[in-house]
């Protein structure tokens, strides 16, 4: 089943300055792609590809020059008031840098609780209660809920933003580069956590990175955007084992990779 | 012949708050002619405090001890006055963020031809000469012109070039990458490697590569140093390191990549 | 860069098109018929009539608005037949109080106010700039919390407390300085640089204070910034690593705030002007308010806005050479 539906989204930007002349920029051309229930789609590509633009107007935190975006079967293109209050809740984010999406000055419990409140949904029994229980989902130690962003490691941070996109029970978690910032070994297991809550609550992920090797881990299907446009969309097993497309070849021969010799090596003694 | 870099129990101490901290600790390797050291480590883990040091540009109130000989002089406890002269001519650096590494007031010309007349003297003319002769040779197309450019007038991995062009203007025996692919696109990294892999090879010099990335290091490196928080955890050939890890933490570091040719293999797959 | 340039200016004769249209609503509209004060104890209504048409305040707003505006550039004519006077442009009107032409009062003092603004710009550029180096390459020593703590209290002290300590300390007590006459460079150089330099040094140390602490936090940024790393890589002499790399991109911003500043100064120094008693163009617009003398508020405000608008075009030009980013974008 679909759950969100691009058609066609394009995203001009025009800068005019004193200093310079009116320039057009076609940041996103004609994109369009579906998200299916439960699944997680990727959009990679290189910096300047449009994937971020891309994200933006699919959280609806920027309106496409043109195109349409249909989620839950509602035409959510222009969406305001209630209909967009409606999808704000269903659509969650979470972002490349923990701390910086994090207000320093409150507590875990009450970013937590954040997104309920601007729902104005009624926490699970107590907020405290109910911020103690995100915590856990998120393997983090529930009795820090009144711990301040400061006082925890990147992918901790990482871990309570995952958590309070989680609060208010979405549909579809945008991930925009969210693990890119985080060392390796954090990494692996904040994509371990984001397929396990997956696995347990069934929304679907559009997760929006520029490494490809994080995508293959977590995607079922692959977009490959370069210069605003999709140039191949496909399952991801295809898209990395067979692609079809130049660009997309280009960029899976330039991914350093540790002497496959090697790592047999290693994986065999194992 | 000797070896052209030789360290031994390094450690670096910075006076904070807390008393003295230790952010390097009893490091040793060596670097011979005519290879690359890979020093591998995620972050926090001093692998750019061991190289600043050596090149001695730690920040102000910063302690040292142990031994860093460069052709076998002694570089711990000189003067400034005289580690300036080896600066640029014998051993040079490149860092991770070439646009804010360059200065922003000046033309990637000036900026090149001042590095060779600190060392070699002569007039601006004939350092103009030298400055177009290094940008064509890390590949930039229309030296002639581009040297009177400016850093914001160039892509990323230009940049990078200008800074490579830069560090081996004055043909250093050692030359100190710290992180010089990190901020790039994948594609463009590429590049950069195999540009750096074949200047180092022409030149015959020493090459400390320092990265997060251990897919960089196995491509680049013949000796790998793995650090973890100021600690050396492993050291020894690329092959020993990455085919028979003997820690548990670069085992757990080469577990934790995520793997560009593996499939899934925990079901999550639609 | 022509195109902005025009479109600059346009802009400009805007912003002075609205200042003068709120100058003259607020003081000819809103203020009490100067007719009558002019008129006096013995007044007459055929007397006030006559004021008003002298003045022209018998026509409406409208009209006597644009009559101002047109006297500025072509001059204009006041009253009728035998009362008939003609003000050459540009024509600022004449003062209440004396009867002088507004504008020869603005070309007289202006070159006074100018001259205690070029003064006290260089005093407070040297030991601004000088003293918030110091601080910043010595951060953290004696000299850097001394320094920013004479600049932090300095900037504190109000410009009439300073110039009444100095006038009694320099000219009552020491008796080292003249108190300030107004004589002119050429006629005695020595008497002339005595009496500005107390208007300058009170001036100057406001700024210079400022200043230092700007260079100060400004310098310190820059060392801190990754191309300085580059430099010191490179093996650069630390005077020219200080003087190429981190002296322009620090006081780069310093340059624009001081031209904004020297600009609202050329407007006239009103406290230190009214307190050394020079007839500047500070001191007429002190003397203006406290005797509700209309046209010379008009042309002060006027002028001040004027300097200021030109400052900013300035500043902004200048800019572009400086920073080459701003520089290449602009073409």
């Amino acid at each position: 089943m679909t759950l969100l539906r691009a058609k066609d989204l394009t995203k001009r930007f025009v800068s005019r300055g004193p200093l310079r002349a009116r320039a057009e920029f076609t940041a996103v051309d004609r994109v369009s792609f579906d998200v299916r229930l439960g699944e997680t789609l990727a959009l990679v590509g290189e910096s300047g590809s449009g994937k971020s633009t891309t994200a933006r107007m699919i959280a609806k935190l920027l309106d496409p020059s043109e195109g349409t975006l249909e989620f839950d079967g509602e035409d959510v293109t222009h969406a305001k008031g209630a209909a967009l209050a409606r999808f704000r809740a269903d659509v969650q984010v979470v972002f490349q840098d923990p701390f910086s999406s994090l207000n320093p000055r409150h507590t875990v419990e009450r970013i937590l609780m954040a997104p309920l409140a601007y729902q104005g949904i009624a926490p699970n029994g107590s907020r405290r209660a109910h911020a103690k229980e995100l915590m856990e989902r998120v393997g983090l130690n529930p009795d820090h809920s009144l711990r301040y962003p400061a006082q925890f490691s990147g992918g901790q941070a990482q871990r309570i933003g995952i958590a309070r996109a989680l609060a208010v029970n979405p549909k579809l978690v945008i991930c925009d580069e969210a693990v890119s910032a985080l060392d390796v070994s954090v990494q692996a297991q904040v994509l371990e956590l984001l397929r396990r809550l997956q696995r347990e609550s069934g929304f679907s992920y559009l997760f929006i990175a520029h490494d490809l090797a994080v995508v293959r881990q977590i995607a079922q299907r692959v977009a490959v955007m370069s210069k605003g446009r999709i140039v191949e969309l496909g399952d991801t097993g295809q898209v990395f084992g067979d692609p079809r497309h130049e660009y997309t070849r280009t960029l899976l021969a330039a991914i350093p990779r540790i002497d496959p010799e090697w790592d047999r090596r290693r994986r065999e003694k194992q | 012949m000797s070896d052209l870099l030789v360290v031994e129990d390094l450690t670096v101490t910075f006076p904070t708050t807390r008393g003295l901290v230790d952010v390097v600790k009893g490091v040793s390797f060596t670097v011979g002619r005519d290879e690359t050291v890979g020093i591998v480590g995620e972050s926090g883990s001093g692998k750019s405090m061991t190289s600043l040091a050596v090149m001695g540009l730690l920040p102000k109130g910063a302690r040292t001890s142990g031994s860093v000989r460069l052709d076998g002089v002694e570089l711990l406890g000189r003067p400034d006055r005289e580690l300036r002269r080896l600066r640029g001519a014998r051993m040079s650096m490149i860092f991770q963020d070439p646009l804010s590494s360059l200065n922003p007031y000046y033309t990637v010309g000036l900026q090149i031809e001042e590095m060779y007349r600190a060392h070699r003297g002569g007039s601006r003319r004939a350092a103009r000469t030298v400055a177009i002769d290094a940008l064509r040779q890390v590949g930039l197309p229309e030296p002639e012109r581009r040297v009177d450019f400016y850093p914001h007038q160039f892509s990323g991995g230009q940049r990078q070039r200008i800074m490579i062009a830069m560090a081996l203007v004055c043909s250093p025996a050692l030359l100190f990458a710290d992180e010089p692919t990190t901020a790039l696109d994948v594609t463009v990294q590429a590049q950069i490697l195999k540009l750096l892999a074949g200047l180092r090879e022409e030149s015959g010099m020493g090459m400390v590569f320092i990265t997060h990335d251990l897919a960089v290091i196995s491509s680049i490196a013949t000796r790998v140093l793995v650090m973890r928080q100021g600690e050396q955890v492993e050291y020894g050939s690329a092959e020993q390191v990455f085919a028979e890890p003997r820690h548990d933490y670069t085992r757990m570091l080469l577990e934790s990549i995520p793997r560009i040719d593996d499939a899934l293999d925990d079901g999550v797959r639609a | 860069m022509a195109r902005y340039v025009a479109g600059r200016l346009a802009g400009m004769v805007l912003i002075l098109f609205l200042v003068c249209l709120f100058t003259f609503i607020i003081f000819f509209a809103l203020q009490p018929d100067p007719a009558v004060m002019i008129c006096g104890k013995t007044c007459t209504p055929e007397r006030i009539d006559q004021i008003h048409s002298v003045l022209g305040l018998d026509e409406p707003f409208v009209g006597q608005f644009f009559g101002f505006l047109f006297g500025i550039f072509a001059g204009r004519d006041y009253g009728q037949g035998a009362n008939l006077v003609h003000c050459a442009g540009p024509c600022l009107g004449y003062s209440f109080q004396t009867g002088q032409s507004v504008w020869d009062m603005v070309v007289e003092r202006l070159p006074v106010s100018a001259t205690v603004a070029i003064g006290a710009a260089v005093l407070w550029l040297l030991i601004g700039i000088v003293a918030g180096l110091l601080s910043a390459v010595k951060e953290g020593t004696w000299w850097d919390r001394t320094a920013m703590g004479l600049a932090l209290g300095g900037s504190s002290i109000p410009n009439y407390v300073l110039a009444l300590a100095l006038q009694y300390v320099l000219v009552v007590q020491l008796q080292v300085l003249p108190f300030p006459q107004a004589v002119a460079f050429g006629d005695d150089p020595v008497v002339w640089f005595e009496s500005y330099l107390m208007p300058w040094l009170v001036l100057a140390t406001g700024y210079a204070c400022l200043y230092a602490r700007l260079t100060r936090a400004n310098v310190i940024d820059t060392l801190a910034e990754n191309f300085m790393r580059t430099a010191r890589s490179k093996g650069l002499s630390p005077a020219l690593t200080m003087r190429r790399h981190a002296l322009r991109p620090a006081l780069t911003p310093i340059a624009t705030i001081f031209g904004m500043d020297f600009a609202a100064l050329l407007g006239g120094a009103l406290i230190t002007e009214t307190v050394f008693g020079l007839n500047g163009v500070g001191k007429m617009a002190a003397d203006s308010i406290a005797k509700n003398d209309q046209p010379v508020i008009m042309a002060v405000t006027l002028l001040a806005a004027f300097f200021v608008v030109i400052g900013n075009l300035v500043v902004d030009l200048v800019y572009t050479r400086l920073d080459p980013r701003v520089r290449i974008t602009a073409q």
